[in-house]
């Protein structure tokens, strides 16, 4: 899928991440390596930006909460291993549970499946994207 | 009337698949927030089959769709080693994000937005998954 980057300064560095798309089990995975990219390469404070995702399952789900736990410091997921793998990294724990990870954006269909698993809770959302970097 | 959509078990087919529901769930008359959950809810199923069930293998998946009443009724069909989603059990929500087990969550989704959910072996050694949820009647569809 395509997946685009920003980067725009607060009082922190701050990456923003566009998945352009439905995200689903086939293409999750795109998600989290995108993410896990930026924060190789020292990213620590990530916007999502939703605009362009009507749509997201489980796997979508699993995505952002792989993110979120990634920059909590926890071990990059290794996929190599698919969903066995990913369950692994969050029966292990660890980290704070303040993510450094914020949504802008969302749409209502993703909005009711964050709502409906309690995921919502986990992460800051909003619609403006100036608030949304300032917020760091 | 039933519809049926025979499609290889891949994840690349996922997006048919909803496509396949939406225009189908429509056509039978249900409205448009039932008809999304029944996407989800078929493509949840369908995820687990082809990640759980055939586990990476060629398979195929059978979709069909009918009405029956004031229900919209689909069953999910596959030849797939015997895999009971409906035992699995529900994730701990009440969990913070650090100690939650990720991923579980597709059959909780199915089983929060559709009405009933249920599994059996079928007769050739595969599995059928029935998911039915009430909708509106065409005459009072949105």
């Amino acid at each position: 899928m395509n997946i685009t980057t920003e980067q725009a300064q607060a009082r922190v560095p701050v990456t923003i991440l566009r998945p352009h798309g439905e995200v689903d089990g086939s293409n999750y995975r795109e998600v989290i390596d995108r993410a896990r990219e930026l924060y190789q390469t020292g990213a620590r404070h990530l916007l999502i930006d939703l605009a362009d995702t009507p749509y997201m399952s489980s796997a979508g789900l699993v995505a952002l909460h792989s993110i979120a736990l990634l920059y909590m410091g926890n071990q990059p997921p290794d996929l190599e291993d698919g969903w066995r793998a990913i369950r692994a990294v969050g029966e292990a724990g660890g980290g704070e549970a303040q993510p450094n990870v914020r949504l802008l954006n969302l749409q209502p269909k993703v909005t009711r499946v964050l709502d409906q698993t309690g995921l919502l809770t986990f992460f800051e959302t909003y619609s403006d994207q100036a608030t949304a970097v300032a917020s760091f | 009337m039933t519809v049926t959509l025979r499609i290889a078990a891949e994840l690349n087919n996922l997006a048919a698949v909803r496509r396949f529901v939406q225009e189908t769930a429509a056509a039978l008359g249900a409205s448009t927030a039932a008809t999304d959950n029944l996407v989800l809810a078929v493509d949840e199923s369908a995820t687990n089959i082809i990640e759980h069930g055939y586990r990476g293998q060629p398979g195929e998946i059978e979709i069909e769709i009918g009405r029956a009443e004031d229900t919209v009724v689909i069953h999910l069909r596959d030849q797939a080693p015997p895999f009971d989603p409906t035992r699995l059990p529900n994730p701990d929500l009440t969990l913070p994000l650090d100690q939650r087990p990720i991923g579980g969550l597709g059959i909780f989704l199915t089983r929060h937005i559709v009405d009933a959910v249920t599994y059996r072996p079928t007769s050739q050694g595969g599995n059928e998954l029935t998911l039915i949820k009430k909708v509106d009647s065409p005459h009072h569809s949105s």
